[in-house]
């Protein structure tokens, strides 16, 4: 991942501006960036949104297609992650050198999202053992400066939002051949329920203290961070710890109480702001990638 | 502006997908209206004074038609008097959907200066586009659109300071489109009220189609017929195998019966027996049809009783005595075939009938029944007013569509194209029955000739070599892909009917620039050989060259210069050089097997001011023919040769496959007959014993047996040798073979050049002309086109029979029995080269007792007095038959041998021929 080189002067004024609940860039410890988001930004998508958070830009487009359920569940569809890391982010990324880190965040992103609580993956299912609908989610990193996951798991929870899966019905012949049949009218669309789509919260244990959102200035000042997925409703869906350093069970604790509580007041002001989005209709003048 | 369209689809594997689109709209797109000054249009296509005398409109106006009354009232709008017509973009892209040759109709209408028919595109322009509503259908969005492109011009159009009284007026069928434009305080009408407001041209309201409004009115009666399934059930139904798809094919003998060839993957096909109305279920000829297959226990044999449809009303009766017939039990069960019924219309293939009609009995009536000329069609039932003025003529009918309660089809009157029987009407119902394209050529087609006077420019260097064969180079004028080349290809050969020619190519091409007229500068294609005396080729080139022929000769003028002694000129001798070779040549050709197959040609002598056939002869060939036609084999042979070495995979070639052995049967027997032995094994075994088999007393029995091998054969075709393995010709015993000698009157022959070209680097190549499977079906296009022609060719040369035997009177003629049938003979007259038939069983009087064997011979004997084996020479009177004036023919009538009861008396036909003579 981009990385910044901080010298140890630095990471000394960084760590005690922390302590004070002070950030380099006037933030307190569990305040986000600034964030924009936009929705419907690639039309030939069936659901997309773009979310940028400081300087980290993601653009997330969603593609429903006819495939077969997992034999393990066969009345569910499911969701298949891939994370494109842009030499548009940083040079190290040119050529093969985003992959590890895309396989490796495509991972964490399905272990957080593809499971039935946080998206109900039974409405994406046809036709029981036959068809379903999977959702390629293809996320392209356009700038790397810190705090990927939140961004991410913001833009995908927006996409998913934003996401209109064509309504089709299964109509069988006499013989029981059962074929798919497509409504011919575009706006007679299925809608996911997002509610319980969870929300990223990456937090960074710098010094005694952690901090949310951490930029990659702060980031080089830490060891090790924890990532917590929460609900709406403060429900802790998944935890990781990255990075070296370690964590001890206090801090843990700490730091998965101050994640619930940010990540809950995330969840409100982003659906507000999706649905207000929304009721704009086509008249939105669409900013797209010139802002 | 952008503007993205969005919509999904259906993959072909199953999926769907999104399909994303870029869509821009302008604003200069102009209204095309003289009287508008906003528009900076160069060239207005509507007219400021666009006045039609009617009731309804009485100030001047336009007209814009929605999607359905271009799809039904085709025929209207075609009309001379519709003028000032907006075309929408909407309109015209449904239409093109729904039927391709409807939208090929209207383009060519709004290409005619004289109709000024304006196509706007609104579906660009930036005030008319509308986007898809949520929950609206498709078609309510384009009704939208038509609508809101209406009001846009009746807004735009007041904005003109000289409007006047100028309004724009839809015609809709649809009444809730109509209701909600006069909403939208538009001027909307049905076609049909406007059209029978137009009070100077009362004759266009037979024109109207029957649209399903008219049709609720005659419910009521009973449903004659089975409903059609929808496509997604005959879809699945063809998927699952439980129905079969197929051409459907009426039988022309009998009404009640058809057959559907279903060509299944691979070879496998088969062909299903449909009998009875019910289950013919209103399928017409050649529409593609879905078939449900009957269980075996059901099958029935085609039945052998002729029926023909011919009651003046709809009876029930009738009708189930007449089915009743077809089931007369058939006990041997070898003759059942697979049986069925039509569940459903895939494709209807309804073209334009030409045909006469059969006037109502009741007095007043607007309804009448028209009677095809072609038999496979049922009779459609039409509504007109000007009946008593129709009879007797032969006229063109649309059909418009089969409703369930009704025993006919619902069709409307189209054109009138002249009394029957006259020269120039059936002509042209021959053509138009035979699918021949007769248009004149569009401008578009004639704007890609050569401007006049033309000259060669490049220059070229010419090489003396022994023997040139030049070809006028037509591929040099018609390029590949312009409209002219499209026109060619569509046409596909020049079609030859007696005393008229539809040419393939413009005139100034075909009878000038490629004309290789003598001491003029010509562009010519070449085959070059060096030959040495015994005619062994010792090299072959090809090169587009320049010549100045230095003579042109007919065959007859070639000929004399050479059994001219006396002269002795550098023509003459090189004349006779070639003719040296050229028997050489044959005789090397006659040595691999060859076939020499001889069909009586005949031609007539036109009287030269009424075009009538006053004389007919059989034609006889020349040295000079033979001479030609071995140089014309022989470059078409080096032609093929070299296109197949250079592209193996889409080289144009042409085939005859060697018939099947049973296709002999008849001629093994015919011969054993006269105890002659015919071998079929190889061809060259057929040519030699066709040369032994010679009876002294009896010259023309040789002709007689080649005619007879004649029709043994298979049908020569073109095809693509990327897409098949057989490329032997079988009549020429040529391992391969093409066509190159006449591109001005074959469109094969283009497409060789072109090859030959590429292969030669003297021009470059396009993707079409390596695509194997473009060159597959435009060979399928080519062989359709050259089958029809002949057809067309016959029939021309039937009605000029007739007609010269009309005005002959009743003659006595000798001639030979060809073919022997169960009831009947059928006889060729060499002097004329005609075939007719003698019938020895009567519709009103029993016949005779006849015996036939088809053992030996076949025989057949009559009245246990005579027994008539093939080619046994007899005497009959030829008159015509104009009993059925739709359908005249000649009739044949027994003279000798006299068989009491059957055979007629010798007339006295000579005074009356020449009274009618004097006549006309």
């Amino acid at each position: 991942m981009a990385t910044v080189q901080v010298s140890e002067a630095e990471k000394v004024y960084v760590m005690h501006g922390v302590r004070d609940d002070l950030r380099v860039d006037g933030r307190g410890c569990e305040d986000y960036r600034h964030m924009e988001i936009e929705t419907d930004v690639v039309s030939n998508t069936d659901g997309s949104a773009k979310v940028s958070l400081g300087h980290t830009d993601i653009l997330v487009g969603i593609k429903a297609e006819i495939g077969k359920p997992r034999p393990m569940v066969p009345d569910e569809g499911y969701l298949e992650f891939f994370v494109d890391c842009s030499a548009n982010a940083t040079p190290e990324f040119e050529g093969r050198g985003g992959e590890e880190l895309g396989v490796e965040l495509s991972n964490t992103l399905y272990k957080v999202f593809n499971n039935r609580h946080s998206l109900d993956l039974r409405s994406l299912c046809i036709c029981p053992g036959e068809h379903c609908w999977v959702l390629y989610v293809d996320v392209l990193l356009l700038q790397c400066d810190g705090n990927l996951f939140d961004a991410m798991s913001i833009a995908i929870k927006a996409a998913l939002f934003n996401t209109r899966i064509p309504k089709v019905h299964i109509s069988e012949d006499e013989e029981g051949v059962k074929e798919i049949e497509l409504s011919d009218d575009p706006y007679d669309c299925m809608r996911l329920n997002v509610e319980n789509v969870p929300c990223i919260v990456t937090l960074c244990k710098i010094a005694h203290r952690h901090v949310v959102d951490a930029t990659l200035q702060e980031k080089a000042c830490s060891v090790a961070s924890l990532l917590i997925s929460v609900t709406h409703k403060g429900m802790v869906t998944c935890v990781r710890k990255l990075g070296r350093g370690s964590l001890d069970p206090d801090s843990i604790f700490e730091m998965t109480e101050t994640g619930k509580r940010v990540g809950k007041a995330l969840h409100a002001p982003l659906m507000e702001l999706l649905q207000k989005e929304e009721s704009l209709g086509k008249k939105r003048q669409k900013v797209g990638f010139l802002a | 502006m952008l503007k993205s369209k969005t919509f999904v689809k259906k993959t072909r594997a199953g999926g769907v997908m999104k399909v994303v689109r870029e869509h821009y709209l302008r604003d200069d797109i102009w209204c095309g209206s003289e009287v508008c000054t906003e528009c900076k249009d160069g060239a207005p296509v509507l007219q400021q004074d666009a006045r039609v005398e009617s009731d309804l409109c009485a100030y001047p106006h336009y007209l814009i038609p929605d999607t359905n009354v271009v799809l039904h009232q085709i025929d209207i709008l075609e009309d001379p008097l519709i003028r000032n017509v907006i075309i929408l973009q909407t309109v015209l892209q449904e239409v093109r959907h729904r039927s391709p040759p409807v939208y090929k109709r209207i383009k060519d209408a709004t290409h005619e200066k004289e109709k000024h028919f304006y196509t706007f595109t609104n579906e660009h322009h930036r005030q008319t586009f509308i986007e898809r509503e949520q929950g609206e259908s498709i078609n309510d969005r384009n009704d939208r659109a038509i609508r809101v492109a209406a009001k846009w011009y009746t807004e735009h159009l007041n904005k003109a300071p000289s409007v006047g009284e100028l309004k724009v007026v839809l015609l809709t069928n649809d009444r809730a489109n109509r209701d909600k434009a006069e909403q939208n305080g538009l001027l909307a009408y049905r076609c049909e009220e406007y059209i029978k407001s137009l009070t100077g041209n009362p004759e266009l309201v037979d024109r109207l189609a029957l649209t399903s409004d008219d049709q609720n009115e005659i419910t009521g009666s009973k449903l004659l017929f089975p409903e059609h399934l929808p496509l997604s059930r005959i879809q699945a139904g063809i998927k699952s195998g439980t129905f079969l798809q197929g051409t459907f094919r009426a039988s022309r003998d009998n009404y009640l019966e058809a057959t559907v060839f279903v060509q299944r993957e691979g070879d496998d096909s088969t062909e299903v027996l449909l009998q009875g109305l019910q289950n013919l279920n209103r399928a017409v000829h050649q529409d593609v049809v879905a078939v449900e297959l009957f269980p075996k226990e059901q099958w029935v044999a085609p039945s052998s009783v002729v029926l023909q449809d011919d009651r003046p009303s709809d009876k029930e009766t009738e009708e189930e005595e007449a089915e009743k017939k077809l089931e007369s039990p058939v006990l041997d069960p070898s003759r059942l075939k697979p049986t069925g019924r039509v569940v459903g219309i895939i494709k209807r293939n309804w073209r334009p009938f030409c045909g006469m009609l059969n006037q109502s009995q009741i007095k007043e009536a607007t309804r009448h029944l028209f009677t095809p000329a072609d038999r496979r069609i049922p009779r459609i039932r039409i509504e007109t007013r000007q009946a008593s003025t129709l009879v007797g003529q032969r006229i063109i009918v649309a059909i418009d569509g089969w409703p369930r309660n009704s025993r006919y089809p619902n069709g409307h009157f189209v054109r009138n194209l002249g009394g029957a029987g006259d020269k120039d009407t059936e002509t042209e119902v021959l053509l138009l029955e035979h699918d021949v394209p007769h248009q004149p050529f569009s401008q578009a087609v004639l704007s890609f000739l050569p401007k006049m006077p033309w000259g060669i420019t490049e220059e070229v260097n010419t090489v003396w070599v022994p023997i040139l064969f030049h070809i006028a180079d037509v591929s040099h004028f018609i390029r590949p892909g312009n409209a002219l080349d499209q026109e060619a290809a569509s046409r596909g050969t020049t079609v030859y009917l007696c005393g008229k020619r539809i040419d393939m190519v413009p005139e100034l091409l075909s009878s000038n620039l490629c004309s290789l007229r003598s001491n003029v500068e010509r562009l010519a294609f070449s085959c070059i050989w060096e030959m040495n005396h015994k005619a062994e080729i010792l090299n072959t080139r090809f090169t587009k060259s320049i010549i100045n022929s230095k003579a042109s000769l007919t065959y007859a003028e070639a000929q004399m210069r050479i059994d001219d002694a006396s002269m002795n000129d550098d023509i003459t001798k090189s004349l006779r050089g070639l003719n040296t070779l050229a028997k050489i040549l044959k005789g090397q050709r006659i040595a691999k097997g060859a076939l020499t197959l001889s069909s009586p040609e005949v031609r007539f002598h036109m009287d030269s001011e009424t075009h009538d056939p006053i004389d007919l002869q059989t034609k006889e060939l020349k040295d000079t023919n033979s001479m030609v036609e071995e140089f014309m084999l022989l470059a078409n042979i080096s032609v093929a040769q070299k296109i197949y070495e250079e592209f193996s995979e889409c080289a144009l070639l042409r085939k005859h496959p060697a018939p099947p052995p049973s296709n002999y049967d008849i001629l093994i027997k015919a011969a054993k007959s006269r105890e002659l032995e015919i071998r079929i094994d190889s061809a060259k075994a057929l040519a030699d014993s066709l040369n032994e088999a010679v009876l002294e007393d009896f010259p023309y029995f040789n002709t007689l047996l080649r005619i007879l091998a004649t029709r043994c054969m298979m049908q020569a075709v073109y095809f693509c040798s990327g897409m098949d393995s057989d490329f032997h010709h079988y009549g020429l015993a040529s391992p391969i073979y093409t066509h190159f000698t006449s591109p001005i009157r074959r469109y094969s022959d283009i497409i060789v050049h072109r090859l030959l070209a590429v292969a030669i680097n003297a021009d470059s190549t396009y993707p079409d002309l390596m695509d194997k499977h473009k060159q597959s079906s435009l060979c399928n296009n080519l062989n359709y086109r050259h089958k029809m022609a002949q057809y067309a060719q016959r029939a021309s040369v039937a009605f000029h029979t007739q007609l010269f035997f009309k005005n002959k009177g009743i003659l006595n003629e000798e001639g030979f029995i060809l073919f022997v049938r169960k009831n009947a003979i059928i006889i060729l007259i060499p002097k004329f080269g005609l075939e007719g038939t003698v019938f020895f069983e009567n519709n009103d009087k029993p016949g005779p007792r006849l015996n036939f064997d088809s053992e030996v011979g076949p025989t057949l004997t009559v009245e246990d007095q005579h027994t008539f084996h093939i080619f046994d020479r007899v005497k009959v009177t030829i008159s015509l038959d104009a009993s059925n004036i739709q359908h005249q023919k000649i009739r044949m009538a027994l003279v000798e041998p006299v068989i009491p009861g059957v055979s007629v008396a010798l007339p006295e036909p000579e005074p009356e021929a020449k009274k009618l003579k004097l006549d006309r």
